[in-house]
């Protein structure tokens, strides 16, 4: 073997593990996934499977249920991307000056990240109690109702989409900090000389500066979105009135508690293709993005 | 090329490695070894009890069988145990013995995990009539019941009498509260305290919905399904059906009880009334020792004035795959027996499956873990046993949940529409 051919094959030995976990756990499960989503495959009887060919396709597509659920996600991303985005911008300007006790809010603005989503949203589910719960209480004293909040179909999601932005924002904070001290200082100090305000010094030199930040943290919280189950599931059961149903927990309900894998399976290929969907769009956009950069 | 010859050995070696280790050994229709999996932890005092029952069980069975178990709890949501049972169904490495929970019993049944335990059960007729029921598909007993549990309206004694409601207006089991007389004494308590009077745990969407709230369907006449379970329409959407939803749903109407009810609320004196089960009674005892608390009965449909009380609970039951099925057989009576069962429902403070274990416990019971006692025997009723269960029940849920969130919500056209979307459930082959 000459050395040319023995260092492309020591190539392909280091890429063996991330290669073999790729197959083990993404594309031997995407592959059965796919085969399964064509047969009546039952959890429980599963030497009885059989092709039923589109079958689960068609009945994932007709089922109000799904459909719901993929309006209710959209719903998510379209508010939870830039309040969360923006809540995370705001904490990291505030942290971002030199100023006493700032090791203090950076930790409490992080803290929320820490801890496991079902704590919080067992936590959150006391102070929105309509009941009796803190938030309806601080709303008392300024004259508000009370707001029937996790039990109303129309408010159910925002309650969520509140707490999953409370909760993910601490993290994306550390990330747009790390990006605000990148930016050169003598930046600033030109724009200042120049007469520049504090707004313009924002608008012409740190948003600029933040934009591949942005781009990345608008990427995970785009994937974090998308695979909202956790809040729905502790807090709502995906109700009332399905308002707070989400893609990937009907995927579970429908394959780990009413047993159908074979539907199941379906309703992840078609959600799969609808996030394939969603990530080239956003290709496309951070593409045009640079672009004008 | 060597390397590549070397690993792919190296992964085919692996691979019939854990083949072998996945295998479950050959199976021997004579062997006295039975194994058993359990569902909680051999810690919890359920799991303290079955150890000792199992150790009797290996030195007084004249078979010479021997017994070992596999403590598998299920975590939080549920999962674990059944994620485990999944598993070895798929790869065919189910235990000879297996516990479950009752409304699994139809599922199970049907998809040939678990086969009928019947012919060796022995002295049926002391049975628990509602356990027998729950354990029974097709008309075969495919799973034993070990302990019973029920629900009862737990009161706040002070309270009452603060309210004006006298020691001689409380119901009993042979003279429960109509509907009407019930929601009397709701205003009775509203008035005086201006707040929700009752947890009815209205905002608990699982299995808690059809467990505790189908009794006031089955009081009034009504039903999820028929009989056999085959038929929702007719049933879930009848009159006597309708008229307990319009009952439960008038409650949240009236202010009398709430969606979203504060946690430990009845506990903590900030409602009169908590509708749970048999489990509270250890709650009250050990933590709120100084409430002055009792139990009452479940209203009943002023119609049919049939009083009418939840059950069920978990059971053992023989695997499809149990080697020696007269060994599995021995175990599963052995342990649903007076004698073992006795020791576990003292044990796990539940209530009991057969009439002889009732009677021992009566003589040592605390007056609430009788009056549930009693309840279970005079107006216990099975849930209905489904295939598609977990669909059921989840669509029973909803159709509360749309009741009593919008209070404003028409009954008998909510009911139409969800006894639709069941049958669509009942109607799925599997």
């Amino acid at each position: 073997m000459n050395q040319k051919g023995w260092h492309k094959q020591v190539g392909w030995l280091y890429v063996l593990p991330a290669l073999l976990l790729l197959l083990t756990f993404l594309i031997i499960p995407f592959c059965m996934s796919v085969n399964y989503s064509f047969t009546d495959y039952n959890m429980l009887t599963p030497g009885l499977k059989k092709f039923v060919g589109l079958q689960n396709y068609i009945q994932t597509l007709t089922d109000p249920v799904f459909i719901k659920s993929l309006r209710n996600i959209l719903q998510f991303v379209v508010f939870i991307i830039p309040i969360q985005l923006g809540m995370a911008l705001g904490l990291a300007l505030i942290v971002n000056k030199k100023r006493p006790g700032n090791m203090f809010f950076k930790i409490s603005f992080f803290a929320p990240n820490v801890v496991s989503l079902t704590v919080t949203a067992v936590l959150w589910m006391y102070i929105v109690n309509p009941d009796q719960g803190l938030l309806n209480n601080l709303l008392g004293l300024i004259h508000i109702s009370p707001q029937p909040l996790l039990t109303s179909p129309k408010q159910a999601m925002f309650v969520i989409i509140g707490i999953s932005a409370w909760q993910g924002a601490g993290y994306q904070m550390l990330i747009f900090l790390a990006g605000l001290q990148d930016i050169p200082h003598s930046l600033y100090e030109a724009a200042e000389l120049d007469g520049a305000n504090a707004w313009q010094r924002f608008r012409h030199i740190t948003m600029p500066s933040l934009r591949p930040t942005t781009m990345m943290i608008m990427t995970t919280t785009l994937i974090a979105a998308l695979n909202l189950m956790t809040q729905a599931m502790i807090m709502t059961q995906g109700g009332p009135d399905n308002a707070t149903m989400t893609p990937i927990y009907y995927i579970y309900r429908t394959g780990f508690t009413d047993r159908q894998l074979g539907l199941a399976s379906a309703m992840s290929v078609i959600y799969g293709i609808v996030i394939i969907f969603f990530t080239i769009i956003q290709r496309k956009v951070e593409g045009r993005a640079q672009k004008d950069d | 090329m060597k390397h590549w010859k070397i690993g792919v050995m190296t992964v085919a070696a692996l691979a019939g490695l854990s083949l072998t280790a996945c295998s479950n050994g050959s199976k021997n229709a004579d062997s006295k070894d039975i194994t058993m999996w359990v569902h909680f932890s051999n810690t919890d005092p359920e799991g303290k009890a079955l150890a000792k029952n199992i150790k009797d069980f290996n030195k007084s069975n004249k078979h010479g069988y021997h017994a070992t178990v596999k403590y598998i709890p299920r975590s939080g949501s549920g999962g674990g145990y059944e994620d485990k049972l999944n598993a070895a169904v798929n790869s065919g490495s189910l235990p000879d013995v297996l516990t479950l929970d009752g409304p699994n019993t139809a599922a199970y049944a049907n998809a040939k995990i678990i086969q009928p335990v019947g012919q060796y059960i022995t002295k049926k007729d002391d049975i628990l009539p509602t356990i027998k029921a729950q354990g029974t598909y097709k008309g075969k007993l495919y799973a034993v019941g070990y302990s019973e549990s029920s629900i009862g309206f737990y009161y706040n004694k002070k309270m009452f009498k603060a309210a004006g409601i006298s020691d001689s207006e409380l119901p009993t089991l042979s003279k429960p509260w109509t509907w009407d007389q019930f929601n009397a004494i709701c205003k009775k308590l509203h008035d005086k305290y201006k707040t929700p009077i009752l947890n009815m745990s209205l905002n608990d969407h699982s299995e808690m919905s059809l467990y505790s709230l189908a009794p006031f369907i089955w009081s009034a006449g009504g039903d999820i399904t028929n009989k056999a379970g085959t038929k929702a329409v007719g049933y879930f959407n009848s009159k006597e059906t309708a008229s307990a939803v319009k009952f439960i749903q008038d409650l949240v109407k009236n202010k009398y009880t709430t969606v979203s009810p504060k946690d430990k609320g009845f506990e903590t004196g900030k409602y009169a009334m908590l509708m749970t089960g048999t489990w509270e009674v250890q709650t009250l005892k050990t933590q709120y020792k100084n409430l002055d608390w009792g139990v009452l009965p479940y209203p009943v449909s002023p119609k049919t004035k049939k009083l009418v009380s939840p059950t069920g609970s978990w059971q053992y039951a023989m695997s499809s795959q149990a080697k020696n099925k007269k060994a599995a057989g021995a175990l599963v009576n052995y342990l649903a027996g007076t004698k073992a069962s006795y020791r576990t429902d003292m044990a796990n403070t539940v209530l009991p499956a057969r009439k002889s274990t009732s009677k021992l416990m009566l003589k040592q019971a605390d007056e609430a873990t009788k009056f549930f006692i009693k309840q279970n025997q005079q107006s216990g009723h099975a849930r209905p046993v489904i295939v598609n269960y977990p669909q059921i029940t989840r669509t029973f849920a909803e159709t509360l949940q749309d009741a009593t969130y919008k209070p404003n919500t028409d009954v008998q056209s909510l009911l139409n529409k969800q006894a639709k979307v069941m049958q669509k459930y009942l109607d799925q082959k599997n």
